[in-house]
């Protein structure tokens, strides 16, 4: 299988967790971890920073993370995300920047709009005394021109909840109290100094022990190892490396449009707004940022919990591993231990390492499969939630007429939720996806170009077009509870 | 109240998911759900003493046998 990656960020973190599986199925991790550095940055030229020992300890952090620790020895953080102190170039640009747009005018409203002095003029246009500057931004909107360009540091920027802040050296700092886990830092970070802990070694440590592991693999996986690589080549690989077998979440998914569309008719008819609560970086956003619509969220199960309780029902002993393009799947895992659903949460980029480590190609596989509905297969994509759910009135020929506010992305998600918040929104269903476009456009895809998508579309065209509900009544025997509660 | 139960490789051989089914009867035939909250961890790296869990910051070394009397003794008496 040949590897492309979106960066070179993506690719070191590939290499890093494929030493990693790869010792770790040896049953050598312990003794070895600490080679990894000088394995991956051999001899004395860096690549991309000041000296190999830089480029070492960034791989040693790196190696903690893939093991499940914290990156930096002696850190209490419980955060799925976090800082590699080392990779963090402390980003020296000064947010506020007067550029050459800058016509000296008489006005001067950048001078006015400042609290702080901190506008002077000096060699024929406005400058900023960035000692005094506290980047409040007024001179920039004041600019009639706009000749001040805001140059907010990628990771600042990318986070929807403002959980980034700097120390005193300008090394990225989260604030654990509000991150959601929802990984646009980690992509967005052009150093790659922040990244997701991973439960990958706990995973190949179980199959080894000979524990009856089973992957359940999230509806974003068409198309992602390989163009002509089908969900039932994947499965064929992934029991290669000693799962037991592989379920397809888009499964877990048809359960939850079942149920979530019976929760909405019931919200509907009583005059209630109602979300979703797929995403799990959308459910933590409710949780830590929007508590007081918490009330109106689904209490259905993610499909994930939904997929795991369905193995367990048919496997008491399963241990459960989601595998999804999704970095705060790990802290649902963490936060959700009690609903008997999913053990573990990975990434596909740990995947196509376990893959590497284990020299398994998935193109060379040929099996076939399917358990999820179209419908289900959809959720990973912006709108598929809702069209789901409103595939299943149809089927029971019900007709409804709702008003949906579809959020792509965690700024939309924030608009919608303010509105709920203060009882201004118009429509009655908030479906919430914390990645713009859905997880198809997740933190840890291994392909989200268009080639991607569509290879992937290619492949779901090929799906059966079984319904929803016929789908999830085959497994009506197994009477699987879809509450947040467990019992 | 929150109890932290480690859910690595080594806590889940050794029955993390026992301890947090138990735990969670335990708390529902109490009703402390509002007062106790049950979180999973990443490994501790107290491998040896596991099952690892924590109260708030409190370490304690549990297995599938000794739950009830963590959850009188330790449990109990801190709320």
């Amino acid at each position: 299988m040949k590897t492309t990656f979106i960066t070179d960020i993506n690719k070191i973190k590939f290499e890093v967790n494929t030493e990693v599986a790869r010792l770790a199925f040896a049953g050598e991790l312990d003794e070895k971890a600490n080679e990894i550095p000088y394995k991956l940055i051999p001899g004395r030229t860096p690549h991309y920073r000041c000296c190999v020992y830089r480029e070492r300890e960034i791989i040693r952090e790196r190696v903690q993370l893939a093991m499940g620790r914290s990156a930096m020895s002696g850190q209490k953080n419980k955060n799925i995300v976090q800082v590699i102190e080392a990779a963090c170039e402390g980003c020296p640009i000064n947010r506020f920047n007067v550029t050459n747009n800058c016509q000296m005018c008489m006005a001067k409203k950048c001078l006015g709009a400042c609290n702080f002095g901190a506008i002077k003029f000096e060699g024929g246009h406005a400058v900023i005394d960035h000692k005094k500057c506290k980047e409040c931004g007024k001179c920039a909107e004041a600019c009639p021109y706009n000749a001040i360009a805001d140059l907010m540091r990628p990771c600042k920027r990318s986070c929807p909840v403002d959980a980034i802040t700097m120390d005193e050296d300008n090394i990225v700092v989260i604030n654990e109290e509000k991150c959601i886990n929802c990984g646009q830092c980690v992509i967005n970070c052009p150093f790659g100094a922040l990244s997701d802990r991973s439960f990958m070694v706990d995973v190949i440590k179980l199959i080894s022990s000979g524990a009856p592991v089973y992957a359940m693999v999230a509806p974003a996986i068409e198309g992602q190892f390989g163009p002509d690589v089908s969900v039932g080549m994947i499965r064929e690989a992934v029991m290669k490396l000693g799962f037991r077998d592989m379920y397809e979440v888009s499964l877990g998914a048809d359960f939850v449009s079942k149920n979530e569309g019976q929760e909405l008719l019931e919200h509907y008819e009583a005059g209630e707004k109602m979300t979703t609560s797929c995403c799990p970086a959308f459910v933590s956003l409710i949780k830590k940022h929007y508590p007081q619509v918490l009330k109106y969220m689904s209490t259905t199960v993610s499909p994930m919990t939904a997929t795991g309780r369905l193995i367990k029902a048919m496997h008491p002993d399963a241990v459960c591993v989601f595998i999804g393009p999704c970095i705060a799947k790990k802290s649902e895992v963490i936060d959700s231990i009690t609903f008997g659903g999913a053990d573990y949460a990975m990434t596909y980029e740990e995947l196509a390492s376990m893959f590497e480590a284990k020299n398994i190609d998935p193109e060379e596989c040929t099996e076939t499969m399917q358990q999820g509905s179209k419908f289900g297969k959809q959720y990973s994509v912006s709108g598929g939630v809702t069209a789901a759910v409103l595939e299943t009135f149809k089927e029971a020929n019900k007709e409804v007429e709702l008003k949906v506010k579809t959020c792509s992305g965690a700024q939309e998600c924030k608009k919608a939720l303010m509105l709920l918040k203060v009882g201004k929104l118009p429509e009655d269903f908030i479906e919430g996806m914390a990645c713009v476009g859905g997880c198809v456009n997740g933190p840890a895809m291994l392909g989200k170009s268009r080639t991607f998508l569509k290879d992937r579309n290619g492949q779901i065209a090929k799906a059966d077009d079984r319904g929803v509900l016929e789908n999830v009544a085959q497994y009506d025997e197994y009477g699987i509870n879809m509450t947040r509660n467990h019992q | 109240m929150t109890i932290t139960i480690c859910i690595g490789s080594s806590c889940h051989l050794k029955g993390s998911r026992t301890i947090i089914q138990k735990l969670e009867e335990l708390i529902t035939e109490r009703q402390l759900n509002d007062k106790i909250e049950l979180n999973g961890s990443f490994c501790m790296g107290e491998c040896s003493n596991g099952v690892c869990v924590k109260i708030n910051d409190e370490l304690f070394s549990v297995s599938p046998e000794t739950v009830n009397t963590f959850f009188e003794n330790e449990v109990l008496r801190r709320l």
